[in-house]
C-alpha cells in the first residue's frame, strides 16, 4: 500500500468524506484521467453491450420509435431456412480449420526450434502472410482461385497433370478453398506463439528423458507435448472462438454462394443488419449476435472445466 | 439490383445529363409548381456525381448548377457526391445524409414509396407540362398503389442480348444474323466455346441478387411471371413452368454443352469487364451498358453486337425492362419539394424533351470522349424519343450498325416491369437456385425453385 | 480469454540474456546433443528442415513474389500464362494507372489518416486509463478494472450492429456520424487489451520512483508526462504496432460507416474496384497496398514476433 493510499484510508476513517475532502485528494485529477476511458469504453463499449441486449427484443427501422416484441426476433432468426445452413457451415469451417491449421504450426514450430541458425529467416518467412492485410490476401487468392484451366492454382497443379479444379465455384469445393486461404493467412502467428512457449520448456525434462534412453518420437510426444498443453488448449479455444466468428473470407471470396454453401453465422448476422436496401431487420441480427455470443460463452465454460484437469 | 450496376448505371445518367449543357432557355420552361413558398428563400443538396468523377465532369455540373440558380434565384443548391449501393441507402436514409434530391433504380423505387421513405411529389410531379407525356409504363415506376407519385423516371432501358462479334466470326456464325430463339442461342453458345475456347454464354450468378434478376429475365421472355397480385398480398409465383424451364436450359448449357466458361459468380461489373475483354461470346443485361463498356473497359467498338432478347411465342413472354427514378428525402418540406422538382425538371427531364438541351447535351459527350446514341427506352413516349434521336443524329458515335439488331426489334417487344413485391427479396432467392443449377451438376430444379418460392413468400409477407 | 495461460512479455526487459545462453549452452530444441551427433538423427532432422524452408519460401514468399511480377505484367499475359516470368514484356504502367486513375494514391493517404487518428485514441486511451488504474488507484479503480475485463469476453460481434445504429443515430447528440473519420477513431480507442497491457506495464514500474517524484512535489500530471511516460516508451511502441495494424487490416467497420468512397481506406475500396479494374492495374494496387505493411513487418520485426505472442493470448 503506497503511502498516499494509507493517508487516505487513515482519513476516511477519522472524518467525515466530503466532497471538498474529496477533490483535495486528487478525486477530480483521477476523475480527469479517468474521462477518456470512461468516455470511449462507455459510448462506445458498454452502452453497446446493453443496447444488444435490449435490441434484440425489439423491432426498429430506426426511423419510427422501437417497438418491444419479445422472443419473435428469435423465433424468426430459429425459423430462417438459412440458419441451420450458417450454423453448419460455420462449424464445418472451424472443423476443417482445426484439421488444416492446428497439427501444421505446431510441427513447424518443433522443427524450428531445432534450428541452430536460421531461425528469424524461418521465422519471418512464416511470418508474411500475416503482415499482408487481410483484404489483399483474400482478393489475391480469388485471383490464383480462378477455376479455368488458365487459374495459377490450376497452371500449377497441371504441371503435375492434376485439376482443373473449380476451386470457389462449386458447393463442395468453396468452403475447403476459403479455409486453406484462412490457414495460409493466419498458421504463421500460431508457429510464433509454439516458438515463444518451446522457449520455455524445462531443458531438465529432456535430459532426464534421454537418461531413460526415451528416442526423439517419445520425447517430443512425452515432454514437448505435454508440456505446452497450456499454449495447446488456449490457442485451441481461441482459434475456435475465431473461426465461430469468421466473416471476411466468405464475404469476399463468395458472398456466402454458390448456394449458400459459405454462407455463415456472421455473414448472416451481416445479411440481416445490412444486406437490405430497404433497411436492416436490426433486431434478428442483434438476436442471432447474442445466440451467437451465448453459445461461445457456455462452450467455453465447458470447454475449460473440461480442460482442466489436463492442463494442471 | 445489383449495386454496382445501378450505380453504374446512374452514373451513366448523371453523366448524360450533367453534360446536358443547362441554357438559360430553360428557365422560360421551368414550370411553376404553385407554391405559395416559391419567393421565400430555400437551400436543397442535389446528388452530383458518383465520387471519383474527373475534374472536367465536376466543372460541368458546378457550371449546370450556376445556371440552374441564375434562373431560380430563390434556390440555393448544395451538391453532393453520392453512388447507389443498397445497405449504404439505408443507412443514409436513417442517418439523415441523404441529398434532399437522389436517384435509386426502378426495382427500389415503389417499395420504398409504399413504405413511406420518399416524399410525396404527387401535387409537385403532376403540375409538369409534360406530365401526361410520361410513358405509362414508365411513370407508374415512380407511382404507389394508391395513385401517389414518390419519384419521376429520368431513364429507361430493356433487357437485351449482348455479343461479341469478333468470337462470332471466329466459330463460323454471322455477327449480323444473331440468334432469334432460344434454342439458337444454346446451339451458337455451343459452337462457339467448341471453336474458340471461350465461354459462348455467359450468366450473372453472383448472390447479390443479379443472378435471380437475370433469371426473372430468361423466365419473363418465355412467358414466366415471379408474382401475382401487390403488396403485401402478392402471391409468389417463382415456381413456375417459365423459371423451371430457364433453369433447365441453364444446366443443359453449363453441364451438357460446357458452353459457360468456368466462372460462374459474375456480377453486373465483372461480366462486362470479361465481356469487354473478348472472353465472352454472349450474355444478357441491359440494353445501355455499352457507355460502361466504353468508360470502364475501353472495349474495342468493333467486337460489339447488341440484339433483343429472344422471345418465346406465347402471349406471355415479354422482355424485362428497368430504369432509374429521381426521388426526394421524405422529410422534405413544401418549398423544398418545389425547389427540389424543379431541380429534377431542369436536369433530368429537360435534356429529353428540349431540342436544344439535347443537342448541347450531345456534344459535350462527345467532347469528352463518350458514346452518344446508345440504346434505351423512352421516358416519354415513342414519338418524343424517335424526334430526340433526330436532334442527336449529327453527333451519334456508336456503330450504329452493329445496334440495330436491337434497336430495330426492340419496339415489338412486349416490355413487361420488374416483380412489383419485396423485388430484391425475390431476386434473392432466386441467386441460389442459379447457383446450385450452375455450381452442382445433380440440383433439384423443381426442389430449389420449391425452396426459393417459400422465401420469397415470406419476405413478400413481411415487405422486406 | 486472459492472459493468465501464459503471461505476455510485457516486462520488456525481457531475459535476452538468459535465453541467449540457453542457446549456447544448449540449442533450445526437443534433442540433444549427442542425438544431433547421430548422422540418422541429423539426416532425418535436416531434411525435415530444408523441406520446411522450401515450404515457407514457397507459402510465404511466392504469393508476394508473383503479386509484384503481376503488377507490372500485361493483363493479357497474366490471364493466359499466370506463371510465365514477362512473356510479353513489362507493363510498368499498370501502376502508375493503379496510383492516379484508380486513385490508389488518395486511398492510401485515407487509409494512413485513419490508422493515425486510431493510434493517437488508443494511446490517449491506454496511457491515462492505465495510470489512472495502476499508479493512482482510485477507490473505484476495481470496479472499473473488472469492467474493462468484462468486455474481453464479449464476441466482437456482438457490438457490430447496435455501434453502427449508435453512429447512425447517436443518443443526445442527434448528429450522424456516418462519414466522419471521428466513427472510426473514437471506437477505437475502446480497446481492453490496450489498457490491460499498459496497466500490466505499469504495475510492474518501481513504485519509489513514483514516491520519489512525490516527495519533490509533482502531482499528478508531473508524475504522468515526465517520469511514467518516459518509462513507458517500449510498450508504448508495442502499443501502437498494434494500433497501425489493427486499423491497416480493419475492414468490416469502415466499410459500414464509411458510405463515401471518397474517404474510403484502401482495405474497403479494392474489393469494390475489383469488378471494374483490368486484373494488372487491380494487382499493382493490391500490391501497392502490401507494400507498407511489409516494410513496416522488416523493420520491426522484433516487435511484430514479439507482439505476435501476446496478441493471439489476449485476442478473442
Amino acid at each position: 500500500m503506497t503511502r498516499q493510499q494509507a493517508v487516505r484510508a487513515a482519513g476516511g476513517r477519522r472524518r467525515r468524506r466530503t466532497p471538498a475532502t474529496w477533490a483535495r485528494n486528487g478525486g477530480v485529477t483521477n476523475l480527469l484521467f479517468m474521462l477518456p476511458m470512461l468516455a470511449v469504453f462507455g459510448a462506445f463499449s458498454w452502452y453497446p453491450i446493453v443496447r444488444t441486449v435490449t435490441m434484440a427484443f425489439q423491432h426498429t427501422n430506426l426511423v419510427q420509435p422501437a417497438e418491444w416484441v419479445g422472443w419473435q426476433n428469435f423465433r424468426n432468426v430459429w425459423n430462417d431456412p438459412i440458419f441451420p445452413t450458417a450454423v453448419r457451415n460455420t462449424l464445418w469451417f472451424a472443423g476443417l480449420a482445426l484439421v488444416f491449421g492446428y497439427p501444421l504450426p505446431l510441427a513447424a514450430a518443433v522443427l524450428m526450434s531445432e534450428l541452430r541458425r536460421f531461425r528469424g529467416i524461418f521465422s519471418i518467412l512464416a511470418y508474411l502472410p500475416v503482415v499482408i492485410p487481410p483484404v489483399v490476401a483474400v482478393l489475391l487468392w480469388k485471383t490464383f482461385y480462378d477455376g479455368g484451366s488458365n487459374g495459377v492454382f490450376n497452371t500449377v497443379l497441371g504441371w503435375v497433370h492434376l485439376g482443373p479444379y473449380p476451386w470457389l465455384q462449386s458447393s463442395d469445393w468453396a468452403m475447403p478453398s476459403l479455409v486453406l486461404e484462412s490457414t495460409w493467412a493466419n498458421a504463421g502467428g500460431t508457429v510464433i506463439i509454439y516458438l515463444a512457449a518451446l522457449k520455455g520448456v524445462n531443458r531438465e525434462l529432456y535430459e532426464a528423458a534421454s537418461i531413460d534412453g526415451a528416442g526423439v518420437w517419445k520425447k517430443v510426444f512425452h515432454v514437448t507435448i505435454p508440456q505446452l498443453r497450456g499454449v495447446l488448449l488456449v490457442t485451441m479455444i481461441l482459434q475456435i472462438i475465431g473461426t465461430a466468428q469468421v466473416f471476411l473470407e466468405p464475404y469476399l471470396f463468395t458472398s456466402g454462394g454458390p448456394n449458400n454453401s459459405t454462407i455463415t453465422v456472421l455473414l448472416l448476422i451481416y445479411n440481416y443488419a445490412f444486406g437490405n436496401s430497404l433497411g436492416g431487420d436490426y433486431g434478428s441480427a442483434t438476436a442471432l449476435s447474442l445466440m451467437l455470443a451465448a453459445f461461445l460463452a457456455v462452450f467455453s465454460l465447458i470447454y475449460l472445466r473440461v480442460t482442466r484437469a489436463w492442463s494442471d | 439490383m445489383k449495386p454496382a450496376r445501378l450505380s453504374a448505371s446512374i452514373a451513366v445518367l448523371v453523366a448524360a445529363s450533367l453534360l446536358a449543357a443547362g441554357c438559360s432557355s430553360s428557365k422560360s420552361k421551368t414550370t411553376n409548381t404553385g407554391s405559395s413558398a416559391a419567393n421565400k428563400p430555400v437551400t436543397i443538396s442535389v446528388a452530383s456525381l458518383i465520387p471519383g468523377s474527373t475534374k472536367e465532369a465536376t466543372q460541368q455540373f458546378n457550371n449546370q448548377v450556376a445556371q440552374f440558380v441564375k434562373a431560380n434565384p430563390t434556390i440555393k443548391v448544395k451538391s453532393v457526391q453520392y453512388q447507389w449501393t443498397g445497405p449504404t441507402f439505408a443507412a443514409k436514409l436513417a442517418a439523415g445524409t441523404l441529398p434532399t434530391v437522389f436517384t435509386v433504380p426502378f426495382t427500389d423505387g415503389r417499395t420504398l414509396g409504399e413504405n413511406g421513405q420518399l416524399a410525396d411529389l404527387t401535387k409537385e410531379v403532376k403540375a409538369l407540362p409534360y406530365f401526361t407525356k410520361f410513358n405509362p409504363g414508365v411513370i407508374a415506376e415512380g407511382t404507389t398503389s394508391d395513385g401517389k407519385v414518390i419519384a419521376v423516371p429520368t431513364a429507361a432501358y430493356a433487357q437485351a442480348l449482348h455479343y461479341n462479334r469478333k468470337l462470332f466470326q471466329q466459330a463460323g456464325l454471322d455477327p449480323n444474323s444473331p440468334p432469334k430463339t432460344w434454342d439458337e442461342v444454346v446451339a451458337d453458345a455451343k459452337q462457339i466455346t467448341q471453336k474458340t475456347g471461350k465461354a459462348g454464354f455467359a450468366e450473372m450468378g453472383k448472390n447479390d441478387n443479379s443472378a435471380g434478376w437475370i433469371l426473372t429475365t430468361l423466365a419473363y421472355s418465355l412467358g414466366g411471371r415471379m408474382e401475382e397480385g401487390t403488396g403485401k398480398d402478392a402471391k409468389a409465383t417463382l415456381d413456375n413452368d417459365a423459371t423451371k424451364q430457364a433453369l433447365q436450359m441453364l444446366h443443359t448449357l453449363r453441364w451438357d454443352d460446357k458452353a459457360m466458361g468456368s466462372n460462374f459468380d459474375w456480377g453486373w461489373s465483372d461480366i462486362n469487364q470479361a465481356f469487354a475483354a473478348g472472353q465472352v461470346g454472349m450474355f444478357v443485361n441491359g440494353s445501355d451498358i455499352y457507355t460502361n463498356l466504353v468508360q470502364a473497359s475501353k472495349i474495342d467498338p468493333s467486337i460489339y453486337g447488341v440484339t433483343t432478347i429472344p422471345v418465346a411465342a406465347n402471349d406471355q413472354a415479354g422482355v424485362l425492362g428497368g430504369g432509374t427514378l429521381a426521388a426526394v428525402r421524405p422529410d422534405a418540406n413544401a418549398a423544398e419539394k418545389a425547389a427540389a422538382v424543379k431541380w429534377i425538371d431542369f436536369f433530368y427531364e429537360q435534356p429529353l424533351i428540349d431540342k436544344t438541351q439535347a443537342m448541347r447535351n450531345a456534344q459535350t459527350l462527345i467532347a469528352s470522349k463518350q458514346p452518344v446514341g446508345v440504346p434505351a427506352l423512352p421516358v416519354f413516349d415513342e414519338t418524343q424519343y424517335k424526334l430526340a434521336n433526330t436532334w442527336i443524329k449529327s453527333y451519334i458515335n456508336v456503330p450504329q450498325e452493329q445496334m440495330s439488331p436491337f434497336t430495330t426489334g426492340i419496339f415489338d417487344q412486349k416490355l413487361i416491369p420488374e416483380p412489383a413485391a419485396s423485388t430484391q427479396s425475390v431476386y434473392h432467392a432466386l441467386d441460389s437456385a442459379v447457383q446450385a443449377v450452375l455450381t452442382n451438376k445433380s440440383a433439384n430444379i423443381d426442389q430449389l425453385l420449391k425452396t426459393a418460392n417459400g422465401v420469397a413468400q415470406s419476405a413478400i409477407q413481411q415487405g422486406k | 480469454m486472459t492472459t493468465t495461460a501464459f503471461r505476455p512479455p510485457t516486462e520488456t526487459a525481457e531475459p535476452n540474456t538468459t535465453a541467449a545462453a540457453r542457446v549456447t549452452d544448449d540449442d533450445g530444441g526437443v534433442l540433444s546433443a549427442a542425438e544431433w551427433r547421430r548422422p540418422r538423427v541429423r539426416f532425418t532432422v535436416g531434411t525435415a528442415q530444408a523441406l520446411l524452408f522450401v515450404g515457407l519460401l514457397v507459402l510465404g514468399l511466392g504469393p508476394l513474389l508473383w503479386l509484384a511480377k503481376s503488377a507490372i505484367t500485361p493483363t493479357a499475359d497474366t490471364i493466359s500464362r499466370p506463371m510465365s516470368l514477362f512473356p510479353g514484356g513489362f507493363a510498368w504502367h499498370n501502376v502508375s494507372t493503379a496510383w492516379t486513375d484508380v486513385r490508389v494514391g488518395r486511398y492510401f493517404w485515407n487509409t494512413i489518416l485513419l490508422a493515425f487518428g486510431s493510434w493517437v485514441s488508443q494511446l490517449v486511451v491506454a496511457t491515462t486509463g492505465g495510470f489512472v488504474l495502476s499508479v493512482l488507484r482510485p477507490k473505484y479503480a476495481t470496479f472499473v478494472t473488472g469492467l474493462l475485463l468484462g468486455t474481453l469476453f464479449v464476441p466482437a460481434v456482438v457490438l457490430l450492429v447496435p455501434l453502427y445504429i449508435e453512429i447512425v443515430h447517436p443518443p443526445v447528440i442527434h448528429t450522424s456520424f456516418i462519414d466522419s473519420y471521428w466513427a472510426v477513431w473514437l471506437p477505437a480507442g475502446a480497446s481492453a487489451f490496450n489498457v490491460v497491457l499498459v496497466k500490466r506495464f505499469f504495475d510492474n514500474l518501481p513504485r519509489e520512483v513514483f514516491e520519489a517524484a512525490k516527495v519533490d512535489g509533482a502531482g499528478a500530471f508531473r508524475l504522468f508526462f515526465s517520469v511514467v511516460l518516459p518509462m513507458s516508451r517500449p510498450i508504448l511502441g508495442v502499443v501502437s504496432v498494434f494500433a497501425v495494424l489493427a486499423s491497416w487490416r480493419d475492414f468490416l467497420w469502415p466499410l459500414l460507416v464509411l458510405t463515401n468512397p471518397d474517404e474510403q481506406p484502401l482495405s474497403v475500396r479494392l474489393p469494390s474496384i475489383q469488378p471494374q479494374t483490368e486484373l494488372g492495374v487491380f494487382l499493382a494496387a493490391l500490391f501497392i497496398a502490401t507494400l507498407v505493411p511489409i516494410a513496416a513487418f522488416l523493420i520491426f520485426q522484433r516487435s511484430f514476433l514479439r507482439g505476435s505472442g501476446l496478441g493471439g493470448a489476449v485476442k478473442g
